[in-house]
C-alpha cells in the first residue's frame, strides 16, 4: 500500500538521520542559539523561582475558558514574532537581490538567502501567521470574552476547550520543530499543487506543513462546537439574542464558519496525505488525477477562513469604538444582519483566488458578483462605526488609535479587493505583490483589532493597565512602517513584480523596495516599544491597580465583574435588563449595586488529560512526517485509550463555599489570574445526589 | 459540570425514543431504497430523469430520516438541531453543486469531448 | 434581588441560581454541531467524486459501471439501517430504564454493524485483489476514499457501542452515561443517512 521513497529509511527512525539537521546554516544555527538561550532563561526562571508546581496546576492542567485565552494569546504571539522574523528576512533578501549586479553571500548568488531556503521561509510566513497566529490569538480572544459577554461560568465544555487549545499548540510545535529537525515546505502557505506531490517534493517539508495544519485545524473546530454550544445554551436570563454584544455575534459567526470550513481543508489535505503515503492520484499530473481539484477544495476552505479572520476583527472595533465615543453602536441590528451576511456570502466566492483556472465565463461572472456583494455589509458596518463616531465624545486612548487606524486599512484594502473581484483586472495583476498588499492590508487590519483588543481587555483579565505612553508609541511605529511597507508595494504590484521572487531582475524597483526595507526597520522598532510597554506595566502594576470598568464608559456585560475576573466569573449570575447592560445601570445609576448574599458555586477540575492529549499528537504528527511508523501507530492508540479512560472518569467538580466567594470579592486579586488557588475536594457521588 | 439533581432518563430526549416511529422510519427508507434500486436494475428511463428520480426518492428518504429517526422539530429540544441542519443545508449544495458546475465548464474548454473517451477508452493510454 | 431604579420600577439585577443549565441538551447540541463538521467532509468526498467521476480519471481503468453492483448495495443498506433501527429500539428500552434491553439493542445494532462492514471489506479486498486498487487511477483513488471513510466511521462507532456496553453495565443509567447514548444514537443514524447518499449517489448512479 505504501508508496516506495528516495533515501534511507529505517524501522527505528523512519527517514529521520544526522543529516536532517542543519548545522551547516549559519542562520538556522544563529536561530537555534536564539532559541536556546530564550528557551533556557524561561525554563531555568521557572525552575529557579519554584513555580513549576504552581505552572501545571494553574496553567498547564487548567480548564478555566480565561487561562486558556491568555496560553492561546502567548502561543499566538511568540508565532506572531517567528512569522514577522520571516517577513523580515523576505524583505532583506528582496532589497539585497535586486538587479545581476547584486551580490551574494553565505552561499547565495544573489541575497543571503538560496532559493530553495526562501522558498520555506515564504512558505511558513504565510502559514504561521494565518493559522498559527491570527487564529489561535481571535480564538483565545473569543475564549476569555464571550462567556464573560454573556454572563455565564465558563465555556459549555471546559475539558473540550482545553484540548482545542493543546491541539493548536501541538501543531504550532510542529512548525517551530521543522526549524530545526528536517526543513518545512517550499511550495507556499496555499500548497502549490502539483509542487507538493512526492515526486516534486520528495523531502519532509510538505508533510510538516500539512500535519501541522491538519491537527490544529482540529483543534479549531473543536473550539468552534464549544463556542457555538455556549452561545445557545449559557447566556444569562434575560440575554436575548438582540441583547447579545456584537463581539459574540462575531465570534459565533466565526465559529459557524470554522465549523463548516475546515472540515473541507481536512479533506483536502488529506487526499493530499493519501497521495503523499499511500500512492493515491486524486491530485496528481498523470492516472487520472485533477490537480485543480486541490485548488478547489482549499478555496472553498479558504476564502471563508478569510472572513473567519475578519469577522473577530470587526467585533472588536464594535467594542471599542463605542466605549470611546460614549455613545451605543449605531445600527445594532444592521451590523448583526451585515455580520451574518458576510458569513453566508463568504461561502459562495471562493473560486476568485483562482479566476485563470479557465473555467467556463459564467462561473467567473457569477463569483465576481458575489465577491462584489460582500462590499455591501462590510460598508453597511463602516458607516456604522463612522456614525457612532459622528458627535461623539472621543476620547483617543491607545485601542481606540488601533480600532481608527483599522478602519483606515480595511478601507483601503476593501477598496482595492473590489479591483481584484473584477476577473478582467485579475488576470492583469495576478499572483502580482498588488495582491499581496491588498490581503496584507486586510490581515494588518485584523493585526490592528488584534492589539487593540489585547491591550482594551488587558486590565479587565490580569487587573492592571498597560501602559498608555508607550503603547501610543507602539501604535504610531507600526502604524507608519505599515504605511511604508504597504503602499510601496502596491506600487511595485502596478510595476509588475510578481510575487514568491528570491531574487529580482529589475533594477527600477530598488527605491521602491528600500521604502519596503525602511518600514520593516520600522516595525522592529515598534516591537521593542511592544516589549518597553509590557515592561513598564508589569513594573507599574502595583500603583495602577483597577476596578471593575477600568476606562470609565465600558458598555457590556464583562466590565461589571471585579478586575482580575475571578475564575468563577460572576459571584451571582446577573439578570440582563437592556442591550449595553452595564451602560444601563450606569445611567439608572445602579452600576455599584452588589448581589445581597452568595450561593455555593459547582466548578469542574483540572484535568492532565488536554496535554496529554497534546503531547500524543505531537508524537503522532512527528511520527508521520518522519514515517516512524510504530511512534505514530502507538501515539494514535494512546489518544484513543486516554480519551476512553477519562469516559469512566467520574469527577464531579467541586463545590466553591460562599465564604470563599464573599472574600475574594472583596479582594479581587485572590481569585485573579495569577493567584494560586488552594486544594479543594471533588465533591462525591453521594453529595451530588 | 456533570451532577444532575433530576433523573436523566426523564429528559425530553430520552423521552421522545417511540418504537413505532422507529420501525415506521425504518420500512420508508428501505422502501424507497427498493424503488431506487428497481429503477436502476430496470434501465427504462434516460439518464437525466433517472439521476433526478433516484436523486428525489433518496432526498425523500432523507427527509423520512430527519423527521422519523433524527426526530427534528421546532420543540423547544431540537429547535437549534433543526437550525443548525437547516443552516448547514445549502453548504452541502454550494460545495457539491458549484465544484462539479465548475469543473463541468472547465473540462468543456480544456479536455477532450467526453464522448470520445466513451466510446475509446484506451485513448489516454 | 430586586432593586428600584430610578424610574422607580422594581428591577432584577441578579439571578441565583441560574446557572444550572442543561448539560445533556448542552452536550447533544454540541455534538450535533461536530456531526455538521462531519456531514462537511462527507460533501467535500462527494465534491471530489462528482468531480474525478469522469472517464477522464479513470485514466484507462475501470469506470463506476464496472466496479459497483447496485443489488449488493442493497443487502449492505438493509444491514446499515437494520443496525440504526436496532440501536434506536435500544433507546426506547433506555426510556423504559430497562438496562438489559439497552445491552440488546446495542449487541444487535454491532451484530448488523459487522455484516455491513464484512460486505464493504469483501468488494473492496475483491477490486486490490484483481489490480484495481486506489493507486490505479483518480477515479478508484476517490471510490476507495469515499468508501472507506464511512467505513472508517463505522468502526469508531462499534468501538464506541463496545465501551458504552461496558459503561450501561458498570454504572447504569447516570447523567453521563445517557448524555453519550444519546449522541451515540445520533453518530448512528447519521452513518446511516451518509450511506444513503453513498449508495444512490455512487452504487445506482454509477451503476447505471
Amino acid at each position: 500500500m505504501l508508496v516506495q521513497l528516495q533515501g534511507p529509511w529505517s524501522l527505528l527512525f523512519g527517514r529521520l538521520t544526522l543529516s536532517a539537521l542543519p548545522y551547516d546554516n549559519p542562520i538556522i544555527v544563529a536561530t537555534f542559539i536564539f532559541a536556546a538561550i530564550a528557551g533556557a532563561a524561561v525554563v531555568g526562571s521557572v525552575l529557579y523561582f519554584g513555580k513549576l508546581g504552581y505552572l501545571w496546576r494553574e496553567w498547564i492542567t487548567t480548564v478555566d475558558h480565561k487561562k486558556i485565552g491568555v496560553m492561546y494569546i502567548i502561543v499566538g504571539l511568540v508565532m506572531l514574532f517567528r512569522g514577522f522574523a520571516d517577513g523580515l528576512m523576505i524583505r532583506t533578501q528582496q532589497v539585497m537581490a535586486d538587479g545581476p549586479h547584486s551580490t551574494g553571500v553565505l552561499g547565495a548568488a544573489h541575497g543571503f538567502i538560496p532559493p530553495f531556503h526562501f522558498d520555506q521561509i515564504y512558505s511558513a510566513h504565510g502559514t504561521i501567521m494565518l493559522i498559527f497566529a491570527a487564529t489561535p490569538i481571535l480564538a483565545g480572544l473569543g475564549n476569555i470574552i464571550v462567556p464573560l459577554q454573556i454572563g455565564a461560568r465558563d465555556m459549555a465544555f471546559p475539558y473540550m476547550n482545553a484540548v482545542s487549545l493543546w491541539l493548536t499548540t501541538a501543531g504550532a510545535a510542529l512548525v517551530m520543530i521543522s526549524l530545526f529537525v528536517g526543513d518545512f515546505s517550499a511550495a507556499g502557505w496555499v500548497g502549490l499543487i502539483p509542487l507538493t506531490e512526492l515526486p516534486y517534493s520528495p523531502g519532509v517539508g510538505v508533510d510538516y506543513w500539512m500535519w501541522a495544519i491538519q491537527i490544529s485545524s482540529i483543534g479549531t473546530t473543536l473550539n468552534a462546537i464549544n463556542v457555538i454550544a455556549t452561545i445557545i445554551e449559557m447566556r444569562a436570563p434575560g440575554m436575548t439574542w438582540f441583547r447579545l454584544p456584537v463581539f459574540t455575534w462575531t465570534t459565533l459567526s466565526t465559529s459557524v464558519i470554522g465549523l463548516t470550513a475546515f472540515p473541507v481543508l481536512g479533506v483536502a489535505l488529506a487526499l493530499l496525505g493519501a497521495d503523499r503515503y499511500l500512492g493515491t492520484h486524486f491530485y496528481t499530473a498523470g492516472d487520472g488525477g485533477n490537480l485543480m481539484l486541490y485548488t478547489n477544495l482549499f478555496w472553498i476552505w479558504g476564502h471563508p477562513e478569510v472572513y473567519f479572520l475578519v469577522l473577530p476583527a470587526f467585533g472588536i472595533f464594535s467594542e471599542i469604538i463605542p466605549t470611546f465615543a460614549q455613545k451605543a453602536l449605531f445600527g445594532y441590528v444592521t451590523m448583526v444582519a451585515a455580520t451574518l451576511t458576510i458569513a453566508g456570502i463568504s461561502w459562495a466566492v471562493w473560486l476568485h483566488h483562482f479566476f485563470t483556472m479557465g473555467a467556463g465565463p459564467d462561473v467567473n461572472g457569477f463569483f465576481s458578483i458575489a465577491t462584489m456583494l460582500v462590499g455591501i455589509p462590510t460598508g453597511v458596518k463602516v458607516f456604522n462605526w463612522l456614525f457612532t463616531l459622528y458627535r461623539g465624545r472621543l476620547t483617543f486612548t491607545t485601542p481606540m488609535l488601533w480600532a481608527v487606524g483599522g478602519l483606515f486599512l480595511l478601507l483601503l484594502g476593501g477598496l482595492t479587493g473590489m479591483m481584484l473581484a473584477e476577473p478582467a483586472v485579475n488576470y492583469t495583476v495576478h499572483d502580482s505583490v498588488f495582491v499581496i498588499a491588498h490581503f496584507h492590508c486586510m490581515v494588518l487590519m485584523i493585526t490592528f483589532a488584534i492589539f487593540g483588543a489585547v491591550i482594551y481587555w488587558f486590565p479587565k483579565i490580569f487587573g492592571f493597565p498597560l501602559d498608555e505612553r508607550t503603547g501610543k508609541m507602539f501604535f504610531w511605529t507600526f502604524a507608519i512602517a505599515t504605511a511604508l511597507v504597504f503602499l510601496a508595494m502596491f506600487a511595485l504590484g502596478f510595476e509588475g513584480e510578481t510575487r514568491r521572487l528570491d531574487y529580482l531582475y529589475d533594477t527600477d524597483w530598488k527605491p521602491m523596495l528600500v521604502v519596503e526595507e525602511a518600514g520593516m526597520i520600522l516595525y522592529l522598532v515598534s516591537i521593542l516599544y511592544f516589549v518597553k510597554m509590557l515592561y513598564v506595566s508589569l513594573r507599574d502594576r502595583a500603583q495602577n491597580r483597577v476596578s471593575s470598568d477600568p476606562w470609565g464608559t465600558a458598555r457590556t456585560l464583562e466590565w461589571m465583574t471585579p478586575s482580575p475576573v475571578p475564575f468563577y466569573n460572576f459571584a451571582v449570575t446577573p439578570q440582563v435588563n437592556a442591550r449595553d447592560e452595564l451602560a444601563w445601570r450606569r445611567e439608572n445609576g445602579l452600576e455599584n449595586v452588589k448581589p445581597d448574599h452568595y450561593e455555593a458555586i459547582h466548578m469542574p477540575c483540572n484535568t492532565a488529560v488536554a496535554p496529554i492529549i497534546g503531547v500524543l499528537t505531537l508524537a503522532f504528527g512527528f511520527g508521520m512526517i518522519w514515517r516512524i511508523w510504530w511512534m505514530a501507530g502507538f501515539a494514535l492508540l494512546g489518544i484513543i485509550i486516554v480519551v476512553i479512560i477519562r469516559s469512566f472518569d467520574k469527577n464531579l467538580g467541586y463545590e466553591l463555599k460562599p465564604e470563599e466567594i464573599e472574600k475574594m470579592e472583596n479582594q479581587a486579586e485572590l481569585g485573579g489570574i495569577v493567584a494560586e488557588q488552594p486544594a479543594r475536594q471533588p465533591i462525591t457521588e453521594a453529595e451530588a445526589h | 459540570m456533570s451532577t444532575h439533581h433530576s433523573d436523566p432518563l426523564a429528559h425530553p430526549e430520552v423521552q421522545q425514543a417511540s418504537a413505532a416511529r422507529y420501525i415506521v422510519g425504518f420500512g420508508t427508507t428501505m422502501i424507497l431504497m427498493l424503488a431506487a434500486l428497481v429503477i436502476t436494475l430496470q434501465r427504462r428511463l434516460p439518464y437525466v430523469p433517472f439521476a433526478e428520480s433516484i436523486a428525489g426518492l433518496a432526498l425523500l428518504s432523507l427527509f423520512s430520516q430527519a423527521a422519523l429517526f433524527f426526530g427534528l422539530d421546532i420543540s423547544r429540544a431540537q429547535i437549534w438541531k433543526s437550525v443548525s441542519l437547516v443552516l448547514t443545508i445549502p453548504l452541502f449544495i454550494i460545495t457539491i453543486g458549484i465544484t462539479v458546475w465548475m469543473f463541468n465548464t472547465l473540462y468543456a474548454r480544456t479536455m477532450l469531448p467526453g464522448d470520445m473517451m466513451m466510446t475509446q477508452p484506451t485513448l489516454l493510454q | 434581588m430586586a432593586t428600584k431604579i430610578a424610574a422607580g420600577a422594581e428591577t432584577l439585577l441578579w439571578h441565583h441560581g441560574a446557572e444550572g443549565h442543561d448539560t445533556i441538551s448542552a452536550r447533544t447540541l454540541g455534538f450535533w454541531l461536530y456531526m455538521m463538521s462531519d456531514a462537511l467532509i462527507f460533501a467535500s468526498l462527494f465534491a471530489a467524486y462528482g468531480v474525478l467521476d469522469n472517464p477522464f480519471n479513470a485514466a484507462g481503468g475501470p469506470i463506476a459501471q464496472q466496479v459497483v453492483h447496485p443489488l449488493e448495495g442493497f443487502w449492505q443498506t438493509i444491514a446499515v439501517l437494520g443496525s440504526v433501527l436496532a440501536y434506536s429500539l435500544a433507546t426506547v428500552a433506555l426510556k423504559n430504564g430497562s438496562k438489559i434491553g439497552v445491552v440488546h439493542g446495542i449487541l444487535g445494532a454491532i451484530v448488523l454493524a459487522v455484516v455491513f462492514l464484512g460486505f464493504e471489506a469483501h468488494d473492496l479486498l475483491g477490486l486490490i485483489a484483481q489490480g484495481d486498487g486506489p493507486q490505479r487511477s483518480g477515479f478508484l483513488s476517490v471510490f476507495f476514499m469515499m468508501i472507506a471513510s464511512h467505513g472508517l466511521h463505522m468502526v469508531f462507532g462499534i468501538l464506541w457501542m463496545l465501551v458504552m456496553l461496558v459503561q450501561v453495565a458498570r454504572s447504569g443509567f447516570t447523567g453521563d452515561v445517557v448524555a453519550r447514548l444519546l449522541n451515540l444514537r445520533l453518530f448512528w443514524q447519521f452513518q446511516a443517512s451518509v450511506w444513503v447518499c453513498v449508495y444512490v449517489y455512487v452504487y445506482l448512479l454509477g451503476g447505471f
